[in-house]
């Protein structure tokens, strides 16, 4: 008995509804009101304010400390997230190795996923504490004689701007091994059975087959990535006095749009400036990455496979 | 050349446990020092180094409340929010991704491409506007400002949709039709109990995500008894604790021991979990 003659598909709109309104009223509404909270000149003072124009973009374009936020920002995440996928494609190739078989790579993997379930906030205190003058690293860097007196780690601009992405790197690269990994044990074995009896090199499988076949998932890290990266707020913010410092140096987005909201008057105009320019960065780069990378044709295994034969063959 | 190979390969093994033994260390060390500390009089952690707890827990504790702050309250304010975002996330998500797999209605490809992209869009840079927005309408300093968004969480819906994917039983769903179920009762009665592996994974990532968040709680939260327990944690950067740093180590770690022992629980369904929300099968 089939029952497609009974056609109950409209069913899906009841389904996706309470989604679509709740977008709308949560999700739509609030991009639409901050963009027009960014052509005045709002504050949560006179809790009223008067079309601008593009004067709270002109002065941020013309504001050094906006400048600098944007590259500190940038900055910052590549500087994690090289290093990181970095990590995650040596330790994955290293757990999913025949040849080494590694043990209890479950238990490694939990180990280093740890400080990813930990509060960002929490994080970016100990930190603080860790680096601290009297704090445990001046004590062991004295004491093994690393570094002659103690030093304040969090008053140089350098400094603390690599704290900022080693926390950001500890606290993400569990997570990107794992995700990683589990795109390499999806990848079919007789792929690597087969270009082994061809005699390929470990080094050549991994360029030929697993790069190629991981591509979608390393897209997606990136793009994922990138949009967390542009939103990083409570690390730089916690982990000194909230503005930046020492001189700017782990000023992020964010942190400035958060500053220009709370300021003495609440310039929520300036802030929904802020956070329009940075929405559209983030979005254009984030979906340029995501259509331009992504090959037009389903790039099935079969057929990555056979490019990779039938190139082996014309050698 | 069997016997080279043999050598290459242990020595390899070797270079990889070493590695990974040093990683170990960089991910545990931090964690630790938070612990052990946190029993640690503030005399002691000034005066040096220690890998080994000492006996001032209470003292630590007591000098923690003293200063008028209520990690308690933190607590349960974190744990009511994200048990409402947990339900709010996982229903709706789920509900949304049963639509789209189960129906094949007109627009539904365009819909499942839109969810992909909004997981793309960095919403919480609309903060500005949704503050705004929330303080109109009388909803700033009330939780409901940040459970109900949720009921749009376009990552859980895409996590909901691979996940529902790969069970979904047409045939099933055809028998209940015949005995004449309705549409909304084959979804709870038949469907969620099926789904609760992934309704699991997917409200551990919404509870984590909850009990973290801090930005958003951090401008639409005012009130200082509502505070959630990264705000709290946030007042322990303050002045008032300035010097009292085995205090402050102990409330990091009062916030962090929780998290450790749910996850020496459930680390099996967070660690497939997040496997499951990037790949495509």
């Amino acid at each position: 008995m089939k029952l497609t003659g009974i056609n109950r598909n409209y069913y899906g709109y009841f389904f996706i509804a309470p989604f679509i309104i709740g977008f709308l009223v949560f999700g739509l509404y609030p991009v639409y009101n901050t963009l027009a909270l960014s052509f005045t000149d709002y504050t949560l003072m006179s809790r009223g304010g008067s079309f601008i124009g593009l004067r709270n973009f002109q002065v941020l374009f013309a504001d050094e400390l906006f400048v600098k936020a944007i590259k500190n920002t940038w900055l910052i995440w590549m500087l994690n997230f090289i290093p990181q996928i970095g990590a995650a494609l040596l330790l994955s190739a290293w757990f999913t190795s025949v040849r080494l078989k590694i043990k209890a790579v479950g238990v490694w993997r939990a180990i280093f996923y740890l400080p990813n379930l930990i509060i960002p906030a929490v994080v970016a205190a100990l930190f603080n504490s860790l680096f601290a003058f009297y704090g445990p690293v001046n004590q062991f860097m004295v004491r093994a004689g690393f570094l002659p007196e103690a030093m304040h780690f969090l008053q140089n601009a350098n400094i603390a701007r690599g704290i900022v992405v080693f926390i950001q790197w500890w606290m993400w690269f569990g997570q990107t091994i794992i995700i990683v990994m589990a795109g390499m044990t999806s990848i079919p074995v007789h792929l690597y059975e087969a270009a082994m009896v061809d005699g390929a090199s470990a080094s050549q499988m991994f360029r030929r087959i697993t790069l190629p076949l991981l591509k979608p998932i390393l897209i997606y890290i990136f793009v994922t990535s990138l949009v967390g990266g542009m939103q990083m707020f409570e690390i730089p913010y916690l982990l000194t006095d909230g503005r930046g410092a020492p001189s700017n140096s782990i000023m992020t987005n964010n942190i400035l749009m958060y500053m220009k909201f709370a300021s003495s008057k609440g310039h929520i105009g300036a802030a929904s400036a802020v956070g329009v320019l940075v929405f559209l960065m983030t979005t254009i780069s984030a979906l340029s990455i995501f259509f331009f990378m992504r090959d037009r044709d389903d790039s099935s295994v079969d057929k990555t496979a056979r490019k990779w034969f039938s190139k082996k063959n014309k050698s | 050349m069997l016997n080279k190979y043999k050598f290459q390969t242990n020595l390899m093994r070797t270079v990889v446990y070493i590695v990974l033994v040093l990683l170990v260390i960089i991910t545990i060390v931090p964690i630790w020092l938070l612990l052990v500390n946190a029993t640690r009089s503030t005399t002691e952690i000034q005066q040096g180094l220690s890998m080994f707890p000492s006996t001032h827990l209470v003292d630590n504790y007591n000098i923690l409340i003293s200063k008028g702050i209520n990690i308690p309250r933190g607590f349960a304010n974190s744990l009511f929010v994200a048990v409402a975002s947990t339900i709010i996330t996982v229903y709706f998500s789920m509900l949304t991704a049963y639509g789209i797999v189960v129906y094949e209605f007109k627009g539904r490809r365009f819909f499942s491409n839109f969810i992909v992209v909004l997981v793309m869009i960095p919403m919480q840079l609309t903060i500005i506007g949704f503050f705004q927005y929330m303080s109109r309408l009388g909803l700033t300093d009330n939780y409901a400002s940040l459970i109900l968004p949720l009921i749009a969480n376009a990552g859980g819906v895409f996590f909901g949709k691979q996940y529902l994917e790969s069970m979904v039983i047409q045939d099933l769903i055809d028998a209940a039709r015949i005995d004449g179920a309705s549409e909304l009762h084959i979804f709870h009665n038949i469907m969620m109990p099926l789904a609760v592996p992934g309704a699991a994974t997917l409200g551990i990532f919404a509870f984590v995500g909850s009990w973290n968040n801090f930005f958003n709680a951090f401008i639409l939260i005012t009130s200082i008894e509502k505070y959630t327990l990264p705000m709290v944690v946030k007042t322990l950067r303050g002045d008032v604790y300035r010097t009292e740093y085995g205090a402050i180590y102990l409330g990091l770690a009062i916030t962090v021991v929780p998290v450790i022992i749910l996850y020496v629980v459930f680390s099996r369904y967070i660690i497939s979990g997040i496997a499951m929300g990037a790949i495509k099968e």
